[in-house]
C-alpha cells in the first residue's frame, strides 16, 4: 500500500511557512501561489500587494496600500531552546479494572495499598510545567525546539512544540495515559506525531553545540536569569533541565552547569516562567 | 533472579496438581524433567518491560526456552512418527487400553488395564475357571491389580513406587470418578475396588442415619413449638399488665391527656371557615380593550342622542333633525315619528350602519384614490376644484387618472418600497402635478379655504349628522373622515382640547384592532390628519398649541400604521424636494422652507428614529434639511433664524447616530463669518470651501453697537415677522442669533468629537471664534461663550491629535506557530479500536486476526520444516557414517591387501621374508 501522505505532507509544510491564513482558500490557488512565493522577495510584486490587501480586509484593519512591510527574518537560523523535564511522575496503574494515570488525589488509597507514597505521584507538576513552556511567547515565536520528559520510571517522551496540550488536568491525564499505552499521539486529521515515546538516553536528541543547564534550589550558583542568558553566546542552543517532581533533586550526568535562579525553592512552572521571560527579553519577543 | 525461581517452583506444583488435565506432551515432558536435570535454558523466564502498578502478574510470564523444548517434544511425537512411517507400507496400531487417550498417564493406564483384566475374570465364564495360584498371589502382592499378561512391562515398572503416596490419593480418586462416569462397572466391582468400611455404610448404616436424622428434626420442631407458646403467654401477661398502666391510656386516648387544642388544630378549624380564593379576571387583550372602548363610546353616544332628543323635543328643534335625516333617507321620518325612546335607542345605530354602507359602497371604488388624495397635499384638491361641476364625472375621471396610482400604491403596500418604484411614482407625480406645482405652494392656503367652503355642498351625506350639536355636545362615535373637508367640517369652531378629543374618539371608535377594514379607514384618517396638521401649520396666525396637541395622536397613529405613515412622509418629502428644486431656480423668492415644512420635518424627526443607519424617512429628511442649509442663500435675518433652526434640528436628529453633516457646520461657520468684519475673512478659509459654492454674505450678524440684552429668540415670532422688519437689523437680534449659533455649534462639537478629522473640521471655526471674541462690540456673555467653545474645540482637537499615530511601517503581527490538536480518547482502553466506522474497524480486526493466524501457521510450518530437516539430516548423517565406515573398512581391507602384496605375503603358504 503506497500512501500519498508523504508528498502531501511536504507540500503542506512549505505552504505553512507563509500562508497561515489562506488555508481556507482553495488548494489550487495556494499551490499556484506557493510557486510564486519562492521567487518573490520584496513587496514590489503586484501579486503580493493584492494579497496583502486581501489580508488586510480579512483582518478588518484598513491597511494602506504601498506602506512597506518590514522584512521578516524568519529564514535565518536562530538558536533554539530545549526543555528537559526530569523525574516526572507519569505512571500508569491498573486501578480496579481500568488503567489510569496515577495521581495523589484520586488514587491515594490505591497507592497506599501498594506501598507507595502518594505524595510522589504528582503528574500535575508535569502538566503545569508543560503548559508554561508551550504557552510562552518563546514557543509562539517558534524558538522552542522540543520538550523532553523523562519519567521516574525512565520512560522518555518527546513533546513537539506545536502541540496544543489539553488545559484541564483530567484531559491531560487521558492523553498521557494513551501516550504511555500506545507510545504515540498523533494530530487530529494528520499522521504527524505530536507526542511520542522515544529511546533513552535523551542526550541522543540534544543538539551538538548546546549548553545544558540544570536547575536546582540546592545549587551554590545563585544567579539572575537574565544576566545568565545574556552571557550565553548567540549561536548556542540552550537546553534547560528541570525536575518535575515533588521532592528531590535531578541527577543527570550530561548537565554542563547547575544553577539556582531564586533564593526560594520554585515550582517548575514558575521556574520555566522565569526562564522563558528572560529568553523572550533577550530575543526581543514581545 | 529470586522471583523466577519461586515462580518456577509454583508452576511445578501446579503441574502436579492438574496433571490429569495436562496435555500429553506436557505430561511427557514433565516426566522427562523429573528424570533428568532441567536444561538451564528452560529456566529462563520472559520478563515484562514495564511493571504496572496494580496489575496482577498471573498469566503474564512465559518460559521461552521451555516452550521451545515442549514444542520439539511434541513434534517428536507427531511429526517424527509420521516421517518415520512415511516410508513404511504397513502400520503398527496400538490398541491397548488408554493408549489412544492422551490425557491418561502411564499409571492410570495401568489401573484401567488391571480393571479390565478383573472384569473379564469375573465374567460368568471365567467364574468357573480355575485360577493359577501364582497369579492371585501376584495380585495380592501388588495390592491393586497390575496386568497378568505381560503386555506392557515398562508400565508395571513405572507403577511401582515412582510416586509417593501423598500425591497418589488425589489422583486415584480422580481416576475412580472417571471410571464411575463411564459406568463400566457395578457396585460389586466398586466394592472390590474400595475399602470395606465404604461398603458397609451403603446398606444398613445409611438407613439408620436417615431414621436418626428424621427423629432429630421432629424433636427439634416440637421443642420450637413449645418455646413459641411460652413466649406468647409471656406476651399476653405483659400486655394485661400494660393495659392497666397510664402510658397506654395516654396513647389510645390523647384527648384525655391534654385538654387544650393546640394552635395547629385551631388554625385548621379556622381555615375551614375561611373563604376559598377565587380566580381573578384574566388580563385583557388589546383587542378586548379596544372593543370595550368602542362600546363605551357607543353607550355615551346613545346617551347623548337621548339627551339631545330631549332638548330637541322641548325646544322644538325638530326641523333640524328631520332635515338631517331626510337628507339621508326619506324613510327615516316615519321611524322618527314614532318618537318613543325605545326606537331611538336603536335607530342611530342602525342609521349609522346604513350610512356606513352607503359610504363604503360609494367609496369602495375611490377610497384608495381618496386616501392618496388626502395624503397628498393640494394637487388632488385642486383637481377636484377644477372638476367640481359634476361629482360623478369627477369620480370617474379620478378613477381613470389615478388608476395607475392605485396600482402603484397597492403595490407599495405589498412590497417593500423599491427605489425604482419610488422613482416611478415620483415621475408620475411630477407628470400629474407639473402644471400646478409652481403655484401650488402659494395657492395651498386658498385651495384649503375653498375646500372648507366647499365641504358644505358635498353631496354625500357623510357624517354631518354629528356636528349639528353644540361644541360641548360632541358625538362619541365618529366614523373616520375620508377627506380633509369632511374632517375640517367636523372640527369647525371647536376648541383645541375638543379637537383632540374628537380625534381620540375617532381613533377609539375605529381602532385597528377592532376589525380589518378599520385599518384602511385609519390609514385614510391618518392622511387626513397629517394634512390637517400641515394646514394648521400653514395658518396665520399660528395655532401652536393645537399643533403641539396634534403631535401626540399623530405619533401614536404612526406607531399603529408605521408603513403607511412612512409612505406618507416619503411622498411629502419628495414633493417638498421637487418644489424646492423649482424654487431654487428662481432666486428671487426665498427658497427657505416654510413653517409648514419645518413643522413637518420636526414631526417626522419625532416620529421616526434618527439613529438608524438607513431609514426610509429620516435619511431623505436629513438630506433635505442639509440641502436647504447648503443651497439656500442667506439673505435676511429670517433666513438666519430658519437656518439655525434647521441646524439645531439636524443636531437633534444626528445626536444619537453621530452622522456627520458637513452642511450644518458649514452653515454655522458661514453665520459666524457673517458676524465678523468683512476684512477679517481671510483667504485661508478658501481652501476649505473650494468645493462649496461660496456664499456672498453681507455682515448680517455683525454687531456694530452695544447690545442691551440677549434673550433667546422665539422662533415663531421671528418667523411671523415680515422680512424687512427692523428687528432683524437690531443688535439684540444679532446677539441672540449668535447665541443660538454658538450653542448649536457646541452641540456639534460634542457630537463629532469621535471623528478622525475633528481638528480639520473644527479648528478653523475655533480661530474664527477667537477672532470674533476679540471684536469690539461683542457683549461679555457672548465673548465668554465664544471662548468656551473655542477652548472646547481646542481641547478636543488636541485629544484627537494625540490619538493620531505617525506614519510608520505597516505593522505586522507576529505570526504564532500553528498549533495542532492531539487526537486522543476520553476513556482510552488499550486494544480497543476507536474508529467511528464500525464496519471498517471490524474489517480491520478480522484482517489483523487473519494476519496473525497466517503468521502463526507460517511459523509452525517453518519450525516443522526445520525439525524435519534436522531429522533427515540425522538420517543422512547416519547413512553417511555407515557409508564412511564401510568405505573405511573396504579401504582398510584393500590397504592391508596391498600392504600384504607389497610385502610379499600374497600367497598363503608363503612366509614373510625379510
Amino acid at each position: 500500500m503506497v500512501r500519498p501522505h508523504g508528498i502531501k505532507g511536504k507540500k503542506r509544510k512549505t505552504r505553512e511557512e507563509k500562508y497561515d491564513r489562506e488555508e481556507v482558500e482553495e488548494a489550487k490557488d495556494t499551490e499556484a501561489e506557493v510557486k510564486e512565493s519562492a521567487k518573490r522577495v520584496s513587496i514590489e510584486k503586484p501579486t503580493e500587494e493584492a494579497q496583502d490587501k486581501q489580508e488586510g480586509e480579512e483582518d478588518g484593519v484598513p491597511d494602506l496600500v504601498g506602506i512597506p512591510i518590514p522584512r521578516s527574518d524568519q529564514n535565518t537560523k536562530k538558536p533554539g531552546v530545549i526543555f528537559v523535564l526530569e523525574k516526572a511522575s507519569l505512571e500508569v496503574g491498573k486501578v480496579g479494572k481500568s488503567y489510569q494515570l496515577l495521581n495523589s488525589d484520586d488514587h491515594a488509597n490505591f497507592l497506599r495499598k501498594n506501598n507507595k507514597n502518594p505524595a510522589d505521584y504528582r503528574p500535575d507538576i508535569c502538566h503545569q510545567a508543560l503548559l508554561a513552556i508551550l504557552d510562552s511567547p518563546v514557543n509562539k515565536a517558534g524558538r522552542l525546539q522540543a520538550v523532553y520528559i523523562r519519567t521516574e520510571k525512565g520512560v522518555l517522551i518527546e513533546v513537539k512544540p506545536h502541540v496544543r496540550l489539553p488545559r484541564t488536568f483530567k484531559r491531560f491525564s487521558g492523553i498521557m495515559l494513551q501516550l504511555l499505552q500506545q507510545h504515540k499521539i498523533t494530530a487530529v486529521g494528520k499522521r504527524e506525531k505530536l507526542l511520542e515515546l522515544i529511546k533513552n538516553p535523551v542526550t541522543n536528541y540534544l543538539p551538538v553545540n548546546s549548553r545544558k543547564i540544570g536547575f536546582s534550589y540546592s545549587s551554590e550558583k545563585l544567579i539572575k536569569m537574565r544576566k545568565y542568558v545574556d552571557s550565553v553566546g548567540d549561536d548556542e542552543d540552550l537546553v534547560f533541565v528541570l525536575g518535575a517532581m515533588a521532592h528531590g533533586k535531578i541527577e543527570t550526568d550530561y548537565i554542563d552547569d547547575f544553577i539556582a535562579i531564586s533564593g526560594y525553592p520554585l515550582s517548575a512552572a514558575m521556574c520555566i516562567g522565569r526562564i522563558t521571560e528572560a529568553l523572550a527579553d533577550k530575543w526581543n519577543i514581545l | 533472579m529470586a522471583k523466577p525461581s519461586t515462580s518456577e517452583a509454583k508452576t511445578k506444583k501446579k503441574a502436579k496438581k492438574k496433571g490429569g488435565k495436562k496435555s500429553g506432551p506436557d505430561a511427557v515432558s514433565m516426566k522427562l524433567k523429573a528424570d533428568k536435570k532441567p536444561s538451564p535454558f528452560e529456566s529462563i523466564w520472559s520478563r515484562r518491560k514495564f511493571d504496572i502498578l496494580g496489575k496482577k502478574r498471573k498469566g503474564e510470564e512465559r518460559r521461552i526456552g521451555h516452550a521451545r523444548s515442549v514444542a520439539i517434544e511434541k513434534r517428536k511425537k507427531t511429526l517424527l512418527k509420521e516421517y518415520k512411517q512415511s516410508t513404511k507400507s504397513s502400520v503398527f496400531v496400538d490398541k491397548r487400553i488408554g493408549e489412544q487417550n492422551d490425557e491418561l498417564g502411564e499409571f492410570e493406564k495401568g489401573i484401567m488395564r488391571s480393571q479390565r483384566e478383573r472384569q473379564s475374570k469375573l465374567g460368568k465364564k471365567s467364574k468357573f475357571n480355575l485360577s493359577d495360584g501364582e497369579e492371585d498371589e501376584f495380585d495380592d502382592a501388588l495390592g491393586f491389580g497390575s496386568l497378568p499378561e505381560k503386555e506392557d512391562f515398562e508400565d508395571e515398572m513405572l507403577s511401582d513406587d515412582d510416586y509417593d503416596d501423598g500425591g497418589e490419593g488425589a489422583k486415584r480418586s480422580a481416576i475412580l470418578k472417571q471410571i464411575n462416569s463411564h459406568g463400566a462397572q457395578d457396585s460389586s466391582e466398586m466394592g472390590l475396588l474400595e475399602g470395606e468400611d465404604h461398603k458397609h455404610k451403603t446398606k444398613k448404616e445409611v438407613m439408620e442415619e436417615v431414621i436418626l436424622k428424621s427423629k432429630y428434626f421432629k424433636a427439634q420442631k416440637a421443642r420450637e413449638k413449645e418455646e413459641n407458646e411460652q413466649l406468647m403467654d409471656d406476651l399476653d401477661k405483659n400486655f394485661t399488665s400494660l393495659v392497666q398502666s397510664q402510658a397506654l391510656l395516654s396513647l389510645t386516648e390523647p384527648g384525655k391527656m391534654n385538654e387544650q387544642p393546640d394552635s395547629y388544630d385551631k388554625l385548621v378549624n379556622e381555615m375551614v371557615l375561611e373563604m376559598r380564593a377565587r380566580p381573578s379576571d384574566r388580563t385583557k387583550t388589546p383587542e378586548e380593550i379596544a372593543r370595550e372602548e368602542r362600546e363605551r363610546l357607543e353607550r355615551l353616544e346613545e346617551e347623548r342622542q337621548k339627551r339631545m332628543l330631549a332638548t330637541d323635543y322641548s325646544s322644538d328643534e325638530d326641523g333640524e333633525n328631520v332635515e338631517i335625516d331626510s337628507a339621508q333617507r326619506p324613510r327615516a321620518i316615519s321611524g322618527e315619528d314614532l318618537g318613543d325612546s325605545f326606537a331611538l335607542d336603536e335607530e342611530p345605530r342602525s342609521k349609522k350602519g346604513w350610512v356606513d354602507e352607503i359610504l363604503e359602497r360609494k367609496d369602495a371604488e375611490d377610497s384608495e384614490n381618496e386616501d392618496e388624495d388626502a395624503s397628498e397635499d393640494s394637487e388632488s384638491a385642486e383637481d377636484t376644484d377644477e372638476d367640481e361641476g359634476s361629482e360623478e364625472q369627477d369620480d370617474e375621471e379620478r378613477e381613470k387618472t389615478l388608476s395607475l396610482k392605485d396600482w402603484e400604491q397597492s403595490d407599495d403596500d405589498d412590497i417593500d418600497t423599491d427605489l425604482d418604484e419610488d422613482e416611478d411614482e415620483q415621475e408620475h407625480d411630477d407628470a400629474i402635478g407639473d402644471k400646478e406645482e409652481p403655484k401650488g405652494h402659494i395657492k395651498l392656503k386658498k385651495s384649503e379655504i375653498r375646500k372648507d367652503g366647499k365641504s358644505v355642498d358635498v353631496k354625500k351625506p357623510k357624517s354631518g349628522v354629528k356636528h349639528t350639536s353644540t361644541e360641548s355636545e360632541m358625538p362619541y362615535t365618529i366614523e373616520a373622515p375620508r377627506s380633509l373637508e369632511e374632517f375640517s367640517s367636523l372640527l369647525d369652531n371647536l376648541s383645541n382640547g375638543n379637537i383632540i378629543e374628537i380625534i381620540n374618539r375617532i381613533r377609539g371608535y375605529n381602532a385597528i384592532k377592532l376589525s380589518a377594514e378599520n385599518r384602511k379607514k385609519m390609514q385614510v384618517f391618518y392622511g387626513v390628519l397629517l394634512q390637517y396638521f400641515a394646514v394648521v401649520a400653514n395658518k396665520k396666525p399660528l395655532n401652536f398649541e393645537l399643533l403641539n396637541l396634534l403631535v401626540k395622536p399623530l405619533m401614536e397613529m404612526s406607531m399603529e400604521i408605521p408603513y403607511f405613515s412612512a409612505i406618507c412622509a416619503r411622498q411629502r418629502i419628495l414633493r417638498t424636494r421637487t418644489q424646492f428644486c423649482e424654487a431654487i431656480k428662481t432666486q428671487e423668492n426665498g427658497c427657505w422652507p416654510t413653517l409648514k415644512t419645518l413643522f413637518l420635518l420636526r414631526l417626522w424627526s419625532m416620529i421616526f428614529p434618527g439613529s438608524d443607519f438607513r431609514h426610509a424617512v429620516m435619511t431623505p429628511a436629513i438630506l433635505l434639511m442639509c440641502e436647504y442649509l447648503m443651497r439656500c442663500p442667506i439673505k435676511s435675518g429670517q433666513d438666519v433664524a430658519t437656518g439655525s433652526f434647521l441646524c439645531s434640528m439636524v443636531l437633534m436628529v444626528t445626536k444619537q447616530s453621530r452622522k456627520f453633516c458637513p452642511e450644518a457646520i458649514m452653515f454655522l461657520r458661514t453665520l459666524l463669518m457673517a458676524a465678523t468684519d468683512q476684512k477679517l475673512a481671510s483667504e485661508e478659509d478658501c481652501q476649505f470651501y473650494h468645493l462649496m459654492e461660496m456664499k456672498a454674505l453681507r455682515p448680517l450678524l455683525l454687531i456694530n453697537g452695544s447690545v442691551d440684552e440677549i434673550n433667546p429668540l422665539n422662533f415663531l415670532t421671528v418667523m411671523n415677522m415680515p422680512d424687512d422688519s427692523s428687528f432683524f437689523s437690531s443688535n439684540n437680534f444679532r446677539a441672540s442669533a449668535l447665541v443660538t449659533v454658538i450653542e448649536t455649534l457646541r452641540g456639534f462639537v460634542e457630537i463629532y468629537d469621535g471623528l478622525n478629522s475633528f481638528p480639520e473640521i473644527f479648528l478653523p471655526i475655533a480661530t474664527l471664534l477667537l477672532k470674533l471674541s476679540q471684536q469690539r462690540h461683542i457683549p461679555e456673555a457672548l465673548k465668554v461663550k465664544f471662548n468656551d467653545v473655542a477652548q472646547l474645540i481646542k481641547k478636543k482637537a488636541d485629544d484627537a491629535h494625540d490619538l493620531r499615530r505617525p506614519l510608520q511601517m505597516r505593522k505586522q503581527k507576529p505570526v504564532p506557530i500553528k498549533l495542532l490538536n492531539p487526537k486522543f480518547e476520553e476513556n482510552f482502553v488499550k486494544g480497543r479500536d476507536y474508529d467511528p466506522d464500525r464496519v471498517r474497524s471490524e474489517i480491520k480486526k478480522l484482517k489483523k486476526l487473519l494476519k496473525r493466524e497466517a503468521k502463526g501457521a507460517a511459523r509452525e510450518l517453518r519450525k516443522d520444516n526445520y525439525f524435519l530437516y534436522e531429522a533427515k539430516q540425522k538420517d543422512k548423517e547416519l547413512v553417511e557414517q555407515e557409508r564412511a565406515a564401510n568405505y573405511g573398512k573396504a579401504v582398510a581391507f584393500l590397504q592391508e591387501q596391498q600392504h600384504a602384496f607389497n610385502s610379499g605375503q600374497l600367497g598363503k603358504g608363503r612366509k614373510r621374508r625379510r
